[in-house]
């Protein structure tokens, strides 16, 4: 298991979010490889749900494909225990409470620590209710990774006090997806959480554009994109790979430039 | 985490069950006084078939040491726990002499008594209820108040059941609960018991962190982005509910614009057909706008007027929760988007063209299985895009706190209606109050004034579809399990995987996959129970009523009318049942024509 840290400890990281099984698990098992090869610092991996509230629709759609291909979370596990020793960055899920409580919570964290997934992204766990899963993910060494968003206002610095792993400062309002532009003051809620915490701040949601890109790496210590790559998986299929890294090395290069 | 002993396990079955449910510890009685009372013989037998992951813990009363020091020796026990008189010297002896742990039981009197204890060389203290007549079993609580803090952490046992286990935690936070009679019905163990309590524990979450819960149920599992909003409804419902001028302008809405109180009508011809109980309906389907939703909707556009909300959006299955929306948008000047999953728009073509007539713009969705999960998934979606100027009118006793709650409070006059009706008119309360239940909110209307009158039986009726063994249905209590969903822990309709399960009914307004927190916490503590009823059921129900007593009621209130069928046979003369016929069946003709054959479209 590599640590979380370890994304943010050469400059500003590039964090990648797939779906796993979109469209096969065949080919996430590729991809997994090649995206930390093309230069995501992190790889995001998205274990599917029937019903992804905080998801907009590209994301919905990869969902409802894995589904439909067979994916289920022994699968994903059984994916990641061939790859992830084939990968030398840092992996986390991103997933909803349920598919985790359904699996065994205990059951569910061993299998992470044992596949190498470093750390949980789970959108329908607020602060409110970490205490759902954060003695278990404690036992097992998996970090839980907050979000803070542009409402949160007084809760960014209660949040980003108990965070660890990166905090997921959610750019936006809304769900995810590709947004021509990005209004809310990034700068001011990643100072809020810099007051408080040393743990990196990375930004998401509805960055698609490299000189997004690059500007949201110029306040926060990185940048997470994920509809902008399943839309490239949505596009070309089996033949996803080799734009994926291309699209990859193109926006690493940009917030490597910040 | 709380831990979980379960005390006095004597048969193979119940052992069985422990295995099933893995309580931290079991209790074996050696107290010759216990009807619990186990041999050696037989207390090595249970031993043998319990899971190696649950300890085995010997309780004894004034036993001789070498019966104690035996048990343990030859593994028969992990731990030892002592309940009658043993001094220090018994305790210092058994410690030199066995590795076991030890728990020492306080029959508590008082805070002296617990600080000497303290003292005493054990591993654990387990605090039990006193009575003078009896070293344990009592059945009771105790007053929790009295413990000081402690060195030593401690069980908690002395009547704990269901009911308290959550406010006996919260009180007192122990290491672990232990339960005996709480878990037993008629004086064995319930394996049905056993899993819900320790399905409660496990689940219990300290109450300073979350809040709404109903047991484990509720809660607020929502993405960061509407925390701060459902906060702020929070706060704004806690100052408006006690508010007499928000009170008294709701009351007048509901009286002068909805027409309540709704009539509690004696269906004296179905009463003699069915020839048992006397059948009361309450008439949900004569408010304005034809359902009980509109009780709900006056309360909540009226709260977000005055929290300065000038739009807003609801989700709707039937169509019946969006047309009572727009119509209280309409009456207090708010925009108003209604999202309707794309096969409800189809089946209730009418209803969507009510909403715009009413001014509201109407949202087809065409995510996931386009029926009213996915309509909630997207009015949420669509709230996180907008709070600021936007409310989100829930429907039903469901999502995220404090929803459940609110809508329950606006919902809660129905019962009390009926309470006070019936009295007039019989002079007693009902023998068993029926309601449908799809998220919940007529019945936990017509539910929540009798909670406390026992004898009333609460009845909630899901939707079976095709039927329970089949995987057509929409009834989450009979064939769902415990997970989190829409913004609450609730039970869910769901695969293996946790992925939630399609579901089907032909009453559009109960096709959801979950069912309200509080609608699980009542079934849990067995206070209602819920029952499942087909289409065919259903169907039949809707055209007996219609036929006999000249009402129509909607598909959904139906299935209420259809078990209530099944159950006034069975009750005698003098008792009576009330059934909530939460709408009107106009919607529902052409869809019930169809059912029948008759190709009709509306």
């Amino acid at each position: 298991m590599i640590k979380i840290a370890e994304a943010f400890s050469h400059g500003k990281a590039f964090i990648a979010f797939i779906t796993a099984g979109d469209p096969s698990l065949e080919l996430t098992e590729q991809l997994i490889p090649a995206m930390a090869q093309a230069g995501a610092d992190l790889i995001e991996i998205g274990l599917p749900f029937s019903d992804p509230v905080a998801e907009g629709i590209v994301i919905q759609d990869a969902n409802e494909r894995a589904l439909k291909s067979g994916c289920t979370t022994d699968r994903v596990f059984e994916m990641l225990e061939r790859v992830s020793p084939r990968v030398n960055v840092p992996l986390v899920f991103l997933t909803y409470l349920n598919p985790i409580m359904s699996y065994g919570k205990e059951k569910f964290m061993s299998r992470c620590k044992k596949c190498g997934i470093s750390g949980l992204i789970v959108p329908d766990m607020p602060f409110e209710e970490k205490e759902e899963l954060k003695s278990v993910c404690k036992k097992y060494g998996v970090e839980i990774i907050s979000m803070v968003a542009p409402t949160s206002q007084k809760r960014i610095a209660v949040i980003a006090k108990e965070s660890e792993g990166f905090v997921y400062c959610v750019s936006s309002m809304g769900v995810t997806g590709v947004r021509s532009e990005i209004t809310e003051d990034i700068g001011a809620m990643v100072n809020t959480v810099k007051s408080v915490t040393d743990v990196p701040v990375a930004v998401g949601f509805g960055i698609s554009a490299p000189e997004q890109a690059k500007n949201m790496a110029d306040l926060a210590d990185g940048v997470i994109v994920g509809s902008a790559i399943v839309r490239i998986v949505e596009q070309h299929g089996k033949a996803c790979v080799k734009p994926v890294c291309e699209y990859i090395r193109q926006m690493k290069e940009a917030v490597t430039r910040s | 985490m709380t831990k979980i002993k379960i005390c006095g396990l004597c048969r193979m079955e119940d052992i069985e069950a422990a295995n099933l449910y893995k309580p931290d510890y079991v209790g074996f009685v050696f107290a010759e006084e216990s009807k619990r009372c186990l041999t050696k013989a037989q207390a090595a037998r249970l031993k043998a078939a319990l899971d190696p992951s649950i300890q085995a813990v010997g309780v004894f009363v004034n036993a001789p040491l070498s019966q104690v020091l035996e048990l343990c020796r030859n593994k028969t026990i992990d731990i030892v726990q002592l309940h009658g008189d043993e001094d220090e010297a018994y305790l210092t002896e058994l410690k030199n002499s066995v590795p076991n742990p030890v728990i020492r039981a306080v029959r508590v009197q008082s805070a002296e008594q617990l600080i000497s204890a303290d003292s005493l060389p054990c591993d654990i203290l387990l605090l039990d209820t006193y009575d003078a007549k009896q070293y344990g079993g009592t059945g009771v609580p105790f007053d929790y108040d009295i413990i000081p803090r402690l060195k030593h952490p401690f069980f908690l046992a002395g009547g704990l059941n269901v009911w308290n286990i959550v406010s006996a935690i919260d009180a007192c936070h122990p290491a672990a609960v232990d339960i005996s009679g709480g878990a037993e019905t008629d004086g064995v163990k319930d394996p049905e018991k056993m899993r819900t309590i320790i399905d409660f524990v496990r689940n219990y979450r300290d109450k300073g962190l979350s809040s709404g819960r109903f047991g484990p149920y509720g809660g607020q599992y929502i993405p960061e982005t509407l925390m701060n909003a459902v906060s702020e409804l929070e706060t704004a419902y806690g100052l408006y509910k006690n508010d007499p001028d928000f009170q008294s302008e709701l009351t007048e809405l509901l009286t002068k614009y909805a027409g309540r109180p709704s009539l509690l009508y004696y269906a004296e011809k179905m009463t003699k057909d069915l020839g048992g109980a006397k059948i009361y309906l309450k008439r949900e389907d004569l408010n304005h706008t034809g359902s009980h939703k509109i009780n709900n909707v006056l309360g909540q556009v009226l709260l977000a007027k005055k929290m300065g909300k000038t739009r807003v959006i609801a989700e709707t299955g039937a169509g019946q929760h969006g047309v009572a929306t727009a119509t209280a948008a309409a009456l207090m000047g708010m925009e108003c988007e209604i999202y309707m999953g794309k096969e409800d728009t189809e089946r209730q073509a009418l209803n969507v063209y009510r909403m715009e007539l009413l001014g509201a713009k109407v949202h087809p969705v065409t995510s996931g299985t386009m029926t009213l999960k996915d309509a909630v998934s997207e009015t949420m979606r669509e709230w996180t895009k907008r709070v600021d100027d936007t409310h989100y009118v829930l429907g039903s006793v469901m999502g995220p706190h404090p929803f459940p709650t609110i809508i329950r409070d606006f919902q809660k006059i129905i019962g009390k209606e009926i309470k006070e009706q019936l009295f007039e008119m019989e002079g007693k309360l009902p023998d068993a109050v029926i309601a449908c239940v799809g998220g919940g909110s007529n019945a936990i209307g017509s539910f929540y004034e009798f909670l406390e009158d026992e004898d009333v039986q609460l009845i909630g009726c899901e939707a079976a579809g095709l039927g329970i063994e089949t995987p057509r249905n929409a009834a989450t209590v009979a064939t769902g399990k415990i997970g989190v969903f829409h913004g609450m822990k609730s039970l869910f309709c769901q695969d293996e995987y946790g992925q939630i399960a399609p579901v089907y009914s032909i009453s559009a307004g109960l096709d959801y996959p979950g069912i309200g927190p509080e609608h699980a916490y009542l079934n849990a503590v067995g206070r209602a129970r819920y029952v499942p009823v087909t289409d065919d059921e259903a169907v039949s129900a809707f055209e007996y009523l219609s036929r006999t007593e000249g009402i129509i009621p909607a598909i959904e209130s139906a299935h209420a009318v259809a078990y209530a069928r099944k159950l006034a046979p069975l009750m005698s003369r003098n008792q009576v049942i009330v059934v909530t016929v939460s709408g009107r069946g106009d919607k529902d003709a052409a869809a019930i024509a169809r059912y029948r054959g008759r190709d009709i479209h509306d």
